[in-house]
């Protein structure tokens, strides 16, 4: 092991120690730690995503689909059954990666905009089961966790903090996932899909295969990230977990803001976009309707302008800048 | 002789009005150099895609030690043993050039195994010194060895080569003519569509040509350049 990896291996040790005692640092029953907490499940979110559209450069905006999945299977388990969230979230996880799999036999075929067109009728289609399918879901008034006696085997909790590192958890098991991936035979397929299929397919990759592969991974653990959402906010409706702006595009988007393709991207990302709409809102949404929107997408399109391949981008720029020698 | 490693029976292919191939025949022997010359728009590309299975041929037979080839995807037809290179080199252009050789690899072997190989193929074209430079800033000559080190990686039966030589100069032809020498002489069969005709009659034992679609002449480098369809397709009809 050379210097320069000693390094960056202590310098991730570092950031993992502060991350988990952070929330001794915050209200335990304050308002800054849930907006962490959400940071943390939307950076492993996007993480998720990052598997199938940083590495193969298949943009879906349909995993709100799979996010829904995990919250309502769980939730539904739990609601008839008692099952603990754990197991609802192995069911999900499996249901996911099913509807994954179902999604992406036809539409794989498909490259840019019409796959991300397709993708997004299909987490539009699963919204709108949702809302109609009211004997199974609830329907549009939505759904509540019944509260159960705060314990880990029910993924209850009392306080915000273990909610925290539950959610910490998910996001390096997420990241750990997509580095994994990034390194062995799936990963050099998937980057060389990205980088000319035809060229891929001729030296052996069975493209086809491939894609489906990544694209049921990232199903099954967005669907399990739906279940830590349920059991953390207590409370959803479809339009909320299945929603095109709430999930699927803030999903795209955060990874997109980081820097797509990159393992620290969506982590950058979401402590970037999730506290700036929280932000947003909290200063605007007195004054006007919308205000807040507005002033978190015209941030939004000032980072994408300057650095349209995300922060990732930005900081090996400045790196150059300073005649660091950093790869673009 | 015995069965030929690749059959080639009467294929066709069509796009729209246009018939590219018609009724095209050839056979490969194991371990022979086969040239494959012709025109511009004769369908030599358009003949080397359908072998590795980028278009499906509308009528004959492709058969590799036997196998029939036709309908199956391109890596179907890699695994079997067949890779082509491409006319205007199709790099990973943000891979370094030992990712790009190491993924044809990955084809039969781990990711260790196929890195390994990858530094034997790189060395073996000469190009180890730049494994570690990214693709796009390779020049055209460097840039169409790695992939001919990438579809060695695959570790091919049949190495169809499309105008690998285009960029090279005197001297880097040479030696590409030695290493194209050198890999029959390891076993592995070639197929090269190439316009430098010294590379062609220097290389190759058979040559095949190709005129709108269809084979014209087949014989020895010899035969060939005195055949008078040849010299018809190339010069025009008066100077038969």
């Amino acid at each position: 092991m050379n210097r320069s990896t000693l390094l960056r291996g202590l310098g991730l040790a570092v950031l993992l120690a502060v991350a988990v005692a952070t929330p001794f640092l915050l209200d335990p029953r304050g308002y800054a730690i849930r907006v962490v907490c959400l940071a943390l499940l939307f950076a492993a979110m996007a993480q998720c995503w990052n598997i199938v559209a940083g590495l193969a450069n298949q943009v879906s905006l349909g995993h709100a689909a799979f996010f829904g999945i995990g919250a309502y299977t769980s939730t539904l388990l739990l609601i008839h059954f008692g099952l603990s969230p754990w197991l609802g979230m192995l069911v999900g996880a499996v249901l996911g990666g099913i509807a994954a799999f179902l999604i992406s036999l036809p539409t794989m075929r498909l490259k840019g905009h019409y796959f991300a067109l397709a993708t997004l009728a299909f987490g539009e289609v699963m919204r709108v089961i949702a809302n109609s399918w009211s004997g199974l879901t609830g329907g549009p008034v939505g759904i509540s966790v019944p509260f159960a006696p705060p314990s880990f085997a029910m993924m209850q909790f009392k306080e915000t903090r273990p909610y925290y590192w539950l959610m910490l958890a998910a996001l390096v098991v997420v990241t750990l996932v997509f580095v994994a991936i990034r390194r062995s035979k799936l990963g050099y397929r998937l980057r060389a899909i990205k980088e000319n299929a035809d060229a891929a397919e001729v030296i052996g990759v069975d493209t086809t295969r491939t894609k489906i592969t990544a694209a049921v991974i990232s199903g099954m653990l967005t669907a399990c990230l739906g279940t830590l959402y349920a059991q953390f906010q207590f409370f959803f409706d479809p339009d909320t977990v299945f929603g095109v702006a709430s999930i699927s595009v803030r999903m795209a988007m955060i990874a997109i803001v980081g820097g797509i393709g990159t393992a620290a991207g969506p982590i950058l990302g979401a402590f970037f976009v999730i506290p700036l709409e929280e932000f947003a809102n909290d200063l605007f949404s007195s004054r006007a309707a919308g205000l807040s929107q507005l002033v978190f997408g015209v941030l939004l399109i000032g980072v994408i302008l300057i650095e349209p391949r995300g922060f990732m981008a930005l900081g090996s720029r400045i790196r150059r800048l300073f005649g660091k020698g950093g790869r673009p | 002789m015995s069965q030929p490693l690749l059959q080639v029976s009467d294929i066709s292919k069509r796009f729209g009005g246009l018939r590219a191939l018609s009724g095209v025949s050839l056979t490969v022997a194991a371990g022979e150099i086969v040239g494959l010359i012709g025109p511009n728009g004769a369908g030599k590309t358009t003949l080397f895609s359908t072998l590795v299975g980028l278009h499906r041929p509308d009528s004959g037979a492709i058969r590799l030690n036997g196998k029939d080839l036709v309908g199956l995807k391109p890596h179907r037809i890699a695994a079997a043993g067949m890779v082509k290179t491409f006319q205007n080199v199709a790099l990973f252009l943000d891979f370094s050039v030992l990712d790009n050789v190491l993924t044809g690899g990955l084809l039969h072997l781990s990711v260790t195994e196929a890195r390994d190989l990858a530094r034997r193929c790189l060395e073996q074209v000469g190009i180890a010194g730049i494994a570690d430079k990214l693709a796009r800033d390779l020049s055209f000559p460097e840039r169409a060895r790695v992939e001919v080190a990438r579809a060695l990686c695959t570790q091919p039966k049949v190495l169809l080569l499309d105008e690998a030589m285009a960029a090279l100069n005197h001297v880097e032809m040479d030696a590409f003519i030695a290493l194209l020498r050198q890999l029959r002489g390891e076993g592995l069969t070639l197929v090269i569509v190439e316009h430098h005709m010294r590379a062609i009659m220097s290389l190759c034992d058979r040559i095949v040509v190709l005129n709108f679609g269809q084979l014209i002449a087949t014989g020895t480098p010899a035969e060939v350049s005195r055949d008078p369809a040849v010299i018809q397709a190339y010069l025009g009809s008066s100077a038969a």
